[in-house]
């Protein structure tokens, strides 16, 4: 019976202590900035490299460019780029091939969608999501 | 083990004094039950409480990770390695990117050897932890689970700051690591490391001195050290009889020989042995972990002289770590390619589900889920 009173002391001691859980979703969570939640992506500083989509281990990112509007300038700048977040694993891989970092990990983590259209994410979508970004890539 | 098997016919017999007949049964576990902690299946065949036959079944979480590999190059794998055991996620980083540089060739800085060790370190006493709560969970002892998972938290905690996710890490790449130590991190795993060596003992207190709890271990689910080998168990599956077999002091790799540390060995083989040196290598994690950040490098690289395309030369080659369920192993044959031409992952749960059946054979109902939890399985490994 010894081992069994111990057990018990144990509990009941552990019965005063703060307590550990933390009351989510009402009170958010915060997470550490190396973090990876949704990707935001910036236009203006992709050069189409197709790094991102080929380093892809789902190939979840499509994306197409155009030739540059001025026609003094060589290159191409980004017309779609869509992830489908259906089947992303976050892994962090298009983040750390990216040359100009156009596209970069935030905190937002909180993803659930009532319908997977919802879950194709394009361009419009992905520039909007600019909380919470983060910094070291 | 076969993918699916048919039980055999049920058998009838008639009592020769009373004349009752009775008749064997096949009673359906899972593919969703909770002390299976996976999808996996167990068709047993019960003569009263008495296990006759048990017939496993497997493949539900079947992902054919080893065919989809061919088709990724080097980098892209390391993901995929997260969702084989994904308890002990770093380990399996390891073991890939080991075998890679293994084959070409590749020197590791000591930083990033380092924190690979105390990552893998820290991630057997997280598998450990959810191991011990989830097995007496399965026991039928509730709050065990919630002190081991408050604990794990602060691992997993650990773990989001240093690479940003807590379980599915990719934090180790072909010739180094993702990430460098955060800034304070490495003292707040000292910490960890103070407080987890308070903790242990009042596991003990709670659990181990129970006598409900030790009559239902002890010489439950034995077997013996040539069996062991038989079936190629490894881990503690192999410790637990006796044989002192552990990679990271027989075979070592990354920087294991510069530590002091214990094998916990027992001789019994039985499911009380195996409870007891999963908790005695918590011990010697902490042990590990107390030397390596005291030796921890101040500063240095954490990435090694790396080609920007992985192209491993044209041969093949095995190597094999000590996870925490057993030897983990990758074989890669290499054409030469920046993709492997085969790669084959040596999955210890696999290996060491294999005995379940013998096991199994004979032994009361009631001790399924003690005998099946002591084997410490992951089915994502189990299936790959």
């Amino acid at each position: 019976m010894l081992g069994f009173a111990k057990g018990l002391g144990y509990t009941l001691k552990k019965l005063s202590e703060k307590k550990v859980t933390h009351s989510y979703p009402d009170v958010p969570y915060p997470m550490p900035p190396r973090f990876r939640g949704i990707q935001h992506f910036s236009p203006e500083k992709c050069i189409v490299c197709n790094q991102c989509a080929r380093i892809c281990p789902t190939q979840c990112i499509q994306l197409t460019g155009k030739p540059h509007p001025d026609p003094e300038k060589k290159g191409k700048i980004i017309d779609t780029y869509d992830i489908n977040f259906e089947i992303c694993i976050l892994c962090d891989l298009c983040t750390e091939v990216c040359p100009t970092e156009a596209i970069v990990m935030t905190n937002n983590f909180e993803l659930a969608a009532y319908s997977r259209d919802e879950l194709y994410k394009d361009l419009k979508w992905l520039d909007d999501n600019n909380t919470n970004v983060r910094e070291e890539n | 083990m076969q993918m699916r098997t048919e039980p055999t016919a049920l058998s009838t017999t008639i009592s020769p004094d009373t004349g009752i007949r009775t008749e064997e049964m096949l009673l359906n576990v899972g593919p969703q039950h909770p002390s299976t902690h996976g999808v996996f299946r167990l068709i047993v065949k019960i003569d009263g409480e008495t296990i006759t036959e048990a017939n496993p079944v497997i493949g539900y979480l079947h992902r054919g990770t080893e065919k989809l590999a061919e088709d990724l190059n080097y980098t892209q794998i390391i993901p995929y390695t997260d969702r084989l055991d994904y308890v002990s996620a770093m380990t399996n980083n390891y073991v890939l990117c080991h075998a890679v540089e293994t084959m070409m060739g590749l020197e590791i800085p000591e930083r990033a050897e380092f924190l690979r060790l105390i990552a893998m370190e820290l991630n057997r006493i997280a598998s450990h932890l959810v191991w011990w709560g989830t097995y007496l969970l399965d026991i039928g002892a509730m709050s065990p689970f919630l002190y081991a998972f408050r604990d794990r938290e602060m691992i997993l905690d650990l773990f989001n700051e240093l690479c940003g996710a807590r379980m599915t890490f990719n934090y180790m790449r072909i010739g180094g690591v993702k990430w460098d130590a955060p800034p304070g991190w490495i003292d707040k795993v000292k910490e960890f490391v103070q407080y987890m060596k308070k903790q242990l003992p009042s596991y003990h207190n709670l659990v181990t001195g129970n006598e409900i709890f030790i009559n239902r271990l002890k010489g439950i689910g034995k077997f013996d050290a040539q069996t062991a080998l038989d079936y190629s168990l490894s881990g503690v599956m192999l410790r637990c009889t006796g044989i002192r077999w552990d990679l990271r002091k027989d075979e070592p790799y990354c920087i294991y020989d510069r530590f002091d540390f214990d094998v916990p060995v027992a001789t019994e083989g039985d499911c009380m042995a195996r409870y007891l040196l999963r908790m005695a290598e918590i011990e010697q994690s902490l042990r590990i972990l107390e030397q390596a950040l005291e030796q921890f490098p101040s500063e240095g690289e954490i990435m090694g002289k790396v080609p920007r395309v992985i192209r491993p030369p044209v041969g093949e080659t095995f190597v094999r770590i000590e996870a925490p369920r057993g030897e983990i192993g990758v074989y890669i044959a290499s054409q030469g390619k920046d993709k492997p031409w085969r790669l084959k992952f040596r999955r210890p749960s696999f290996n060491n589900l294999q005995i379940l059946p013998e096991l199994l054979k004979g032994e009361n109902i009631a001790n399924m889920v003690a005998i099946l939890g002591s084997i410490d399985i992951v089915l994502g490994e189990v299936d790959a």
